[in-house]
């Protein structure tokens, strides 16, 4: 199958986790371009002035400074060029309240971040597989 | 007068809630760190490869397990804040039904003998299901967890009071040392080190709070020649104060 | 994570009883119920069929039925209670008339697949896997 790769953006404002996910897209070879933006107010201004290529995917955490990732989803649900972008949370909050507003703003799936790496890793590859069979 | 009580309640009440927000804010935000750390503790592992001084692994495997208990007691000291707050649905249960799935729970565990016993004229109690199930669970794991002998045995009795449903739970371990006796029901309190045994020690912690909460009684004896005796007063009604 | 309740919308009786076996093979904890058209699947979401609790996730092929997939896909996410459910549409189709009106609505995946048996259950058991690793919030 020769697919091209889509571009991923991850809004993440913690720096281990965003080391984290490098590393467990690499154990997995995934080979997207990813990007990373530290909260929501710097991820729209990547998306808006367009100084990243347009992603395909979004991977958002929830609990950021500046802007939460609530907050982000809302207003990239509202623009037109954004409101089509699968995003996936990827998020230490177990709150029904974020599950919720996360769900109704139309996220594609809501991920806890394990406290074990190993675990992580699994996430990461039925990710991978998801996404394939989604032709991204 | 009155007016004073009145405020020394309200005052209460904002301290409560205040503690239970610490305690969540706590644990629910000291977690990313410790994730951090086991984490990047992996990464450390991975990237040393197989050509390595064996300290080097021991003391890294010892960072990772000391993490893991850093977790469990967060996740100890987030359950203790939520007693207050969450799973406060009162439905009908079946006691003794209840009972015996919780001893069933333990099925897969070998070597234990559990003896289940219930006197009831009223087998079924409109009550804080989820709670009481969590009371008995942490109080039978407890008469496993500790207990070293070769045949394990668990006594479970039910008998109903007027006011309340009194379960015995007895084991045949081996007891608890009497200067401990006071400070089991604290959290974090074990008898033995935390080394020898993979265990928070929040279980009778929590436990009692959900007793205070419930209006119940959770109390400790020494059996006739040795091991444990954990008695539960469960009430039949309860009121939650709110 | 937890027994989700998926409801399954075709209108080709054997395509429903290959998911279902399939299901069954891939050892899935979920709960498949399936409509045979979208009137049905209304019904089983809102109506008098309604499935309680609400399904989490809704399987649908958007280019059999010319626009009334599209219409029910609109149908749910304009609901108050229905409207955070995952949608993912599967489709042997080759041509996919409704694919962008179904990228229009925030589908969580556009699954290009084959529906005999053989490959299905590969195609399932990555989706059930992806279903096993995330959260969903507490039943209604």
């Amino acid at each position: 199958m020769n697919q091209k790769l889509v571009n991923i953006l991850l809004v993440e404002d913690d720096e281990v986790d965003v080391m984290n996910v490098k590393r467990a897209f690499s154990k997995n070879n995934i080979m997207n371009p990813l990007f990373v933006a530290g909260n929501g107010v710097e991820a729209l201004e990547m998306l808006d002035d367009k100084i990243i290529p347009l992603p395909k995917i979004i991977i958002l955490d929830i609990n950021m400074p500046k802007m939460n990732g609530i907050e982000f989803l809302k207003i990239m649900r509202e623009n037109e060029k954004l409101k089509n972008i699968s995003v996936f949370v990827m998020t230490t909050s177990n709150e029904d309240s974020d599950k919720i507003n996360a769900y109704n703003l139309n996220v594609a799936g809501y991920i806890l971040k394990p406290l074990s790496f190993e675990k992580f890793l699994t996430s990461v590859a039925t990710l991978k597989n998801f996404w394939q069979l989604c032709e991204m | 007068m009155e007016e004073s009580e009145k405020k020394c309640q309200e005052e209460l009440v904002a301290l409560k809630k205040e503690f239970e927000e610490f305690i969540y804010i706590v644990s629910h935000d000291i977690k990313s760190p410790m994730r951090a750390i086991s984490n990047i503790t992996t990464w450390i592992e991975e990237d040393l490869g197989s050509v390595v001084n064996q300290d080097v692994l021991t003391n890294l495997g010892l960072l990772k397990n000391r993490v893991k208990r850093l977790e469990n007691m967060m996740n100890a000291l987030l359950e203790l804040s939520r007693v207050e707050r969450t799973e406060l649905e009162f439905y009908e249960l079946n006691i003794p039904k209840m009972i015996s799935n919780c001893i069933a729970l333990f099925d897969d565990t070998a070597h234990v003998d559990f003896q289940f016993k219930a006197d009831l004229q009223q087998e079924n109690c409109f009550t804080l299901g989820l709670k009481m199930q969590k009371v008995i669970m942490s109080v039978l794991d407890n008469a496993i967890r500790f207990n070293h002998e070769e045949n394990r045995l668990v006594f479970v009795d039910v008998i109903e009071n007027e006011n309340d449903y009194e379960i015995k739970i007895s084991d045949n371990g081996p007891g608890i040392p009497e200067q401990a006796i006071h400070k089991i029901f604290s959290i974090f309190y074990t008898v033995n080190s935390k080394d020898e045994l993979d265990t928070t020690g929040a279980g009778l912690a929590i436990s009692c709070k959900i007793m205070k909460l419930v209006g119940g009684k959770l109390e400790y004896a020494p059996g006739l020649s040795s091991g444990s005796v954990f008695t539960i007063n469960w009430p039949k009604i309860i009121t939650l104060k709110n | 994570m937890r027994n989700a309740n998926i409801l399954l919308v075709d209108n080709r009786k054997t395509t429903i009883e290959n998911i279902k076996k399939s299901f069954l093979e891939i050892d899935s904890k979920h709960t498949l119920f399936s409509a045979e058209n979208e009137n049905e699947a209304w019904l089983m979401l809102d109506g008098t069929h309604k499935i309680n609790p609400v399904p989490k996730i809704v399987l649908i092929d958007v280019n059999r039925t010319k626009k009334k997939g599209i219409n029910l896909l609109n149908a749910i996410r304009n609901h108050p209670d229905l409207k955070s459910i995952l949608i993912f549409v599967i489709t042997d189709s080759d041509e996919d008339i409704n694919k962008a009106a179904a990228l229009n609505l925030n589908i969580a995946g556009y699954i290009p697949l084959s529906f005999e048996s053989h490959k299905l259950n590969y195609f399932l058991s990555v989706l059930n896997d992806y279903w096993n690793i995330i959260e969903f919030s507490s039943q209604k």
